[in-house]
């Protein structure tokens, strides 16, 4: 697909061919004016493409923009009331959501203060807890970050893997080269007005922190497919024990897998394995 | 659709941005009718006036939602999906401004002809009055979905053209809001209603080719 402003104008996007499996993570990269923003734009069905087509995006999407000093005549629990409707859960549920999204990104306080009263960040909070409270099966990040303090972004890392883990596709852009480090499955970079896969080896997005976990399951069974994250797997230290490694973003959700399987998985150990550093160069 | 139109008219109400039209609305009965005049008559002006008031509704609608907000809502529920509820939220409150404004006029006004020959049922005048304010206010929410986003963005093109088109769709023949108005009028000379089929029909057929446009260009534009 293809995406320019005005009849005449340049091409910010042209000949884009992209597939979104589910559960997958996939990173956007590209320098400023590459065109990140209007291809996430388009992903979300917020715009249209002036030649090709969008196809299948499924009926619970959710977009985070950049920024979100959005002046609305709502507090900020009734704004995400109204948005949990629209992403069609039902009146209680939506209130119920809301506020715990409000809580879980540390905003618990604010949910009866007026958006327009908001700060920067905590507004950012609530275009965050907005995209989250449905379940998105398709959610996109235009740098959801920015402006979030350390423990929203941390909280939001794992909102993204969980995203991941339930079968949902997550599309994101960040300026900030380690986010979500290793945890991305695809990375794709747009030069030009085009979208090349970048294979990742060089990216900074490819290395990053990964958790080791040391597991142990019954007798001869193999670990439950598929896994959240794509972990390796090695024997263990012990006899009978696996190791997975993975990245530290899909850990949690890598736990949650094994401990909720059927049979279950006992837990023996996790640690955090050093970022990675180095590859590149070999 | 109910949760997007939800948000959109607790959004217009909780902004309190619909007063300026009803103050307009207000100030257009007030001049335009007196209390003791023919029924008809004055059912006429009242639905005359809500034409140029629902397309300002319609142009508060649709722009008073952030850019951030929208591609937020427009993500999550299409963006034709959210435009069309911004209309309907609209239109909805026009109607509310409508049925108020016949009610009154119809009691305020004396119930006989022009000519105070004949006398007019109050529970039909009142019926043909609705009917008529119906006609206006698809007419009017046509002229203000077209001239207001995604088609017309500069604000200051976007007002002159709402005021223009809306006085041209009052007072050119052809106009579905002309025809059905001046039907009332008529009528009131000698007493008689008038069926408005033909202008009703016309004007939901304007407002759904218009509505039905612009919601998919809306989409094309961003």
């Amino acid at each position: 697909m293809g995406r320019r402003y005005g009849v005449g104008g340049p091409w910010v996007l042209r000949g884009v061919d992209l597939v979104l499996p589910s559960h997958r993570l996939i990173r956007v990269e590209g320098t400023n004016g590459t065109g990140k923003s209007t291809l996430l734009r388009l992903l979300a069905g917020i715009d249209s493409p002036t030649e090709g087509r969008v196809t299948g995006r499924p009926g619970r999407t959710a977009y985070v923009p950049e920024r979100f000093p959005v002046a609305l005549p709502f507090t900020a629990a009734g704004y995400l009331t109204h948005l949990g409707r629209i992403h069609g859960l039902r009146g209680a549920r939506a209130a119920a959501r809301a506020d715990e999204w409000l809580e879980r990104f540390g905003a618990a306080r604010y949910a009866r203060t007026a958006l327009s009263e908001l700060s920067k960040g905590t507004s950012q909070k609530v275009a965050v807890a907005q995209a989250l409270l449905a379940g998105p099966e398709l959610l996109v990040l235009d740098e959801a970050w920015t402006g979030l303090d350390s423990a929203a972004r941390t909280q939001l890392d794992l909102a993204v893997a969980e995203r991941v883990a339930a079968g949902g596709t997550v599309v994101f852009v960040d300026h900030d080269p380690r986010r979500l480090a290793g945890a991305a499955d695809d990375v794709y970079a747009l030069a030009g007005n085009a979208l090349v896969r970048d294979t990742g080896v060089n990216s900074p997005a490819g290395q990053g922190p990964r958790v080791r976990i040391v597991a142990v399951g019954p007798p001869g069974a193999a670990p439950p497919e598929p896994l959240p994250g794509g972990p390796t797997y090695e024997r263990g230290p012990a006899g009978g024990t696996v190791q997975l490694t993975v990245a530290a973003a899909h850990s949690d959700a890598l736990l949650r897998a094994l401990l909720a399987a059927r049979p279950p998985w006992h837990i023996h150990e996790v640690s955090l394995e050093p970022a990675t550093t180095g590859q590149a160069a070999s | 659709m109910t949760a997007l139109f939800r948000y959109h008219a607790a959004m217009l109400l909780r902004s309190q941005r619909w007063l300026p039209p009803l103050l307009l609305y207000g100030i257009f009965l007030a001049v335009g009718v007196q209390g003791g005049e023919p029924v008809l008559d004055s059912l006429g002006v009242a639905a005359a006036a809500l034409l140029p008031v629902t397309a300002w509704l319609v142009r508060i609608c649709v722009t008073q939602e952030p850019d951030a907000a929208r591609a937020v809502t427009a993500a999550a529920s299409g963006m034709p999906q959210a435009h069309l509820a911004a209309l309907l939220a609209a239109s909805g409150c026009a109607g509310a401004f409508g049925v108020a404004g016949t009610v009154i006029v119809t009691a305020v006004s004396e119930r006989r002809s022009a000519d105070g020959l004949v006398d007019v049922a109050p529970l039909s005048a009142g019926a043909a009055g609705l009917l008529v304010a119906l006609v206006c206010l698809l007419t009017g929410a046509a002229v203000g979905a077209l001239c207001s986003r995604p088609l017309l963005r500069g604000r200051g093109w976007s007002l002159a053209s709402t005021a223009l088109l809306a006085l041209l769709a009052l007072v050119t023949t052809g106009s579905p809001a002309k025809a059905a108005v001046s039907g009332l009028v008529t009528g009131s000379r000698t007493g008689v209603i008038h069926t408005l089929g033909l202008p009703l029909a016309a004007a939901v057929l304007v407002a759904a080719v218009v509505v039905g446009a612009v919601c998919v260009l809306g989409t094309r534009r961003g």
